[in-house]
């Protein structure tokens, strides 16, 4: 009974969970590439992201509708909670930033709480489908649609930031914060427009997993984690590395589940961030 | 008046002295949440020397809290070892371990050193579960006997009460000491500049290791305390989510004050308190709290402490 | 003569009012039980479903006059599904509020926490949850909950009459995991099965398709995974996308009308272990439970628009267990009171007949719990 069809599987298992732990490290790098800050909010606009769609679906929007319309409203709360309560205290020490987006998160996540309750919430699959029979092995349909969707959002990101005045300047800022200022270029604007794509692309992140999973208020803690492995481990400069680094990490996770323990398989993958941490600190395709 | 303002904090030491009899009219419950208190207390204030300041960022202190935590517990539970004993081994072991992570790890920078801590605080957990034998795992250890001394058992309240509060006066006062010391003022300008002060010659990576295993030891030692108090133990309390309650508490308080996070503990561990009727919106209003405190007073709670106290003495300084 | 008629006439009245007022302030002072329940935090998705059902019960007692002339009265407060925050407001409970008894709880850590609490201070606790009480160790507590062990027992009997012998295990990691796999162990030979592997999974993880895949080869003809809720119909989800069309066992916790929502469109054989709560219609006539249950399910439609369920049953029962007790110890005296519960027998409850004892704290039976199956929505009896 050699057939490797689970050898297979494992594949599939790490690549659906690598493809959301990917999408959730774009949000991220892309937040600290601008304002060199990680926010550990990025769990809760996963999940509002998702509530908010699941809640305009069961009130009769058709789907497409309600993806673009939760889009906007993460993206606009990301906006508002970087004006209101990030710019104010942007020169505090990096301890300070760190704690206020933990208390951002504490506070979104107290308010979908009242919100959307504590019971889970189901949104179905963007389409329908029975799983996809590879090799013996299966794959959902939606884990096709989550990896269409991160790799539109790297062209968009490419073409923004390559292609476009706004997006040059905005990486400029980036790399050279005074010098960018000096030029004109306004970091303000620049912070605020990267806390805007990434709390947009962690609610799209949410969105397109929340057909896999069962959404509540708590559920944006763990991605957020895995989400924050994937961008040390890849590296918080480096855009692509982190979504290779987020498919790395959901493969190791399932071989490892598969081939070695399931019951340690998170005290290994964690002992193996650390081993990267402390070896190539910069992780595995960022510059020192 | 200057004598006021020199010994000023025999004020909130006489308070800790009587509370058992005075606010707490002798009730074990009022006894049990200062007991709480002053547990997270000494937790905070290891935070703070290692955070407030060396500059070193961790999200993972709980990690320390629960090796000391089921070192007491699974030694005197199932190995019939006395409690203080325990306690010895235990922070004996945190330290070994926070030895062996420190020059590694804390090399690291911001971020990643913010990851690592939080990844060892997930393997320790994790390790919990897993060693189910040992440890209990996610079900728990049960039959932790009370904190004894030699024989005198402390299994009531107010007794423990009052072995956990000079445990804590203790740690303070060894902390401002340190503080205080050249010792402490090397760590103070390893925060503000550790490339200058290593030109200076110094080895960075010794002192912040030094004050990385006090830290740790301290937090081992809460954790033996907490063990003896809950009876019982279980992994949900020594995650990720804890390490970011001291956090919280820490710049709450008023981080690199020592005293700050004493207010930060004594905070947040009160909060539910106030907000047991409504449970639900408790997460929102710890929060919303602490957005305030970090945009309209960085200095926590203690700053607006100490300048209503400046306030107070300018005027009697005329 | 005069005077000594005043005089007794004078002692008499100083009497009454003395003996009348204590008497008086007795007969108005309700008898005080604390209530923790998960109301936020992971578990409190059921911890609205126990406060609800015990909140009733206590109703529907004052109702009909209370006990021993006095009211009750539950004093609830949110375990925040942590196991110190459980501890923190048992102590409350016992030392501020001043409760004669506990009831609570929903998971085995938090459990224990409280029942470390119960008894320190000498304070009846009825947990339910899948704690085992051990009655030397833990004097002053007790579980309205199922056995853990006969959730496992009916459906291996189940599976035994199956011919199904081969079962791997896919348990979660927690306390729910360790539970379920220990036991699945201990009762296997029993019924003829074997254990043929055994994986765990992260509750929250997207994916467990790689545990399943690994599981697969070595050719099960079941799947035990003890878990609840979204888990579970991940796990039959899971199994459904493999294409493993063979029975999967979960939790009694399951036994409620959120998880048939949960798996309405899952294909593949689910078995749901429960009480007679979660499956009324199919308890026979002449089982004394029914009338309890038909009528409790009767006053929570009418006052929250849905029957109760498992979960509500286990602290309804909780909270008749002490009612009952109260009757025979109107002074609540913690030792009496514990005494008293322990010689309880015969109790008809909506979980089954409790009988407790000085080895038992648990009080139900096996034959109390059955097999149910998840069909066209509903819930079918496989097992009685």
């Amino acid at each position: 009974m050699t057939d490797f069809s689970h050898i297979v599987q494992f594949f599939f298992s790490g690549l659906t969970s690598g493809s959301m732990y990917a999408l959730i490290a774009v949000s991220l790098v892309i937040v600290y590439k601008v304002s060199l800050l990680i926010c550990f909010a990025q769990g809760e606009f996963f999940v509002i992201g998702a509530l908010a769609m699941v809640t305009l679906v069961s009130k009769g929007l058709p789907m497409p509708l309600a993806f673009v319309l939760s889009i906007l409203i993460s993206t606009v709360l990301g906006a508002l909670v970087q004006r209101m309560l990030i710019k104010p205290i942007q020169n505090a020490g990096i301890g300070n930033l760190i704690v206020m987006t933990i208390a951002i998160s504490l506070t979104l996540r107290g308010a979908a709480l009242l919100v959307w309750g504590k019971e889970s919430h189901i949104l179905k699959p963007f389409s329908s489908g029975a799983p996809i029979p590879v090799l013996g092995a299966t794959l959902q349909p939606q884990v096709l649609w989550i990896i269409s969707i991160t790799i539109v959002v790297l062209i968009m990101i490419w073409i923004f930031f390559e292609k476009t005045k706004l997006g040059i300047a905005m990486r400029a800022c980036a790399e050279n914060r005074l010098g960018a200022s000096l030029m004109g270029i306004s970091t303000d604007k620049a912070a605020l427009l990267a806390w805007a794509w990434g709390s947009g692309i962690g609610a799209l992140a949410g969105m397109a997993v929340a057909p896999l999973l069962f959404m509540q208020y708590g559920s944006g803690v763990m991605p957020m984690v895995k989400g924050f492995i994937a961008v040390s481990i890849g590296g918080l400069s480096s855009i692509v590395g982190s979504v290779v680094a987020g498919l790395l990490l959901g493969t190791v996770e399932a071989y490892t589940i598969g081939l070695i323990s399931s019951k340690f398989s998170d005290t290994i993958v964690f002992s193996l961030l650390m081993v990267v941490l402390i070896f190539k600190p910069s992780g595995l395709f960022g510059k020192g | 008046m200057k004598l006021l303002k020199q010994f000023w904090w025999i004020l909130p030491l006489a308070f800790i002295a009587f509370y058992p009899v005075t606010l707490a009219g002798g009730s074990p419950y009022w006894s049990g949440l200062l007991i709480f208190v002053g547990i997270y207390v000494i937790l905070t204030v290891g935070l703070d020397l290692l955070m407030g300041y060396t500059g070193q960022i961790s999200v993972g202190h709980a990690a320390y809290f629960a090796i000391g935590a089921y070192a007491s517990g699974i030694l005197t539970a199932k190995y019939g070892f006395s409690p203080l004993g325990a306690m010895v081994i235990g922070m004996v072991l945190t330290g070994i371990v926070a030895w062996a992570l420190g020059r590694p790890v804390l090399a690291l920078k911001e971020y990643y050193l913010a990851m690592a801590t939080l990844a060892f605080n997930e393997i320790v957990v994790t390790l919990i579960i897993g060693l189910e034998w040992l440890t209990g795992g996610a079900s728990g250890l049960r039959d932790i006997p009370s904190f004894s001394i030699f024989g005198l058992v402390l299994s009531n309240h107010v007794h423990y009460y009052y072995f956990v509060w000079a445990i804590v006066i203790i740690v303070i006062a060894c902390s401002l000491a340190v503080v205080r010391s050249p010792f402490g003022r090397t760590l103070v300008a390893i925060h503000s500049d550790e490339v200058a002060a290593r030109a200076f010659g110094v080895d960075t990576a010794k002192y912040k290791t030094r004050i990385f295993v006090l830290a740790s030891v301290f937090a081992s030692m809460a954790g033996s305390l907490f063990t003896h108090y809950m009876g019982f133990l279980a992994p949900d309390d020594f995650g990720v989510l804890t390490s970011i309650n001291i956090l919280v508490m820490l710049f709450l308080g008023g981080i690199g004050t020592i005293f700050g996070p004493i207010l930060g503990a004594f905070f947040m561990k009160l909060l539910p308190e106030l907000t047991y009727q409504i449970h639900d919106y408790e997460l929102l209003l710890s929060g919303l709290i602490l957005i305030i405190v970090l945009v309209f007073m960085p200095k926590g709670l203690f700053g607006i402490f100490t300048a209503i106290w400046e306030k107070m003495f300018a005027k009697a300084d005329k | 003569m005069k005077k000594f008629f005043v005089l007794i006439i004078l002692c008499s009245v100083f009497v009454i009012f003395t003996g009348v007022g204590p008497i008086m302030a007795q007969t108005k002072a309700p008898y005080k039980i604390g209530g923790i329940f998960p109301l936020t935090g992971y578990l409190s998705w059921l911890g609205e479903y126990k406060k609800k059902g015990s909140e009733l019960k206590v109703e529907l007692i004052n109702k009909a006059g209370g006990i021993n002339g006095r009211q009750l009265e539950l004093v609830v407060y949110d375990d925040q599904s942590s196991p110190e925050t459980g501890s923190r407001v048992a102590q409350r409970l016992v030392s501020k509020d001043g409760v004669i008894a506990m009831i609570g709880t929903a998971s085995v850590p938090i459990s224990g926490a409280v029942a470390s609490i119960g008894n320190r201070y000498k304070i009846p606790t009825i947990i339910g949850s899948g704690y085992e009480v051990d009655s030397k160790k833990d004097h002053f507590v007790f579980n309205s909950a199922h056995k853990t062990d006969f959730a496992v027992e009916r459906p291996f009997e189940y599976f035994k009459g199956k011919g199904i012998t081969k079962v791997a295990l896919l348990m979660p990691i927690g306390p729910l995991g360790e539970l379920g796999g220990g036991l699945a162990r201990k009762y296997a030979p029993k019924y003829g099965i074997t254990i043929v592997g055994e994986e765990r999974f992260d509750v929250k993880a997207p994916d467990i398709t790689a545990q399943l895949a690994k599981l697969r080869t070595l050719g099960p003809q079941a799947v035990f995974s003890f878990c609840t809720g979204e888990p579970a119909a991940l796990v039959a989800r899971s199994m459904a996308q493999l294409g493993m069309n063979i029975p999967v066992l979960v939790s009694h916790g399951n036994a409620n009308p959120g998880f048939l929502k949960l798996v309405s469109n899952v294909n593949i054989p689910i078995l749901v272990p429960a009480g007679r709560a979660a499956a009324p219609e199919s308890i026979p006539d002449n089982d004394p439970c029914k009338r309890v249950i038909l009528d409790f399910n009767k006053a929570h439609q009418q006052k929250f628009g849905e029957p109760a369920n498992y979960y509500s049953a286990e602290m309804v029962d909780a909270v008749d267990i002490i009612a009952a007790a109260l009757k025979v110890v109107p002074t609540a005296d913690g030792e009496k009171l514990q005494d008293a519960i322990e010689k309880t027998k015969g109790l008809v409850g909506m979980n089954g007949i409790y009988n407790f004892s000085t080895t038992d704290h648990h009080g139900t039976v096996l034959q109390d719990m059955m097999v149910l199956t998840v069909k066209d929505g509903k819930w079918q009896v496989l097992l009685k």
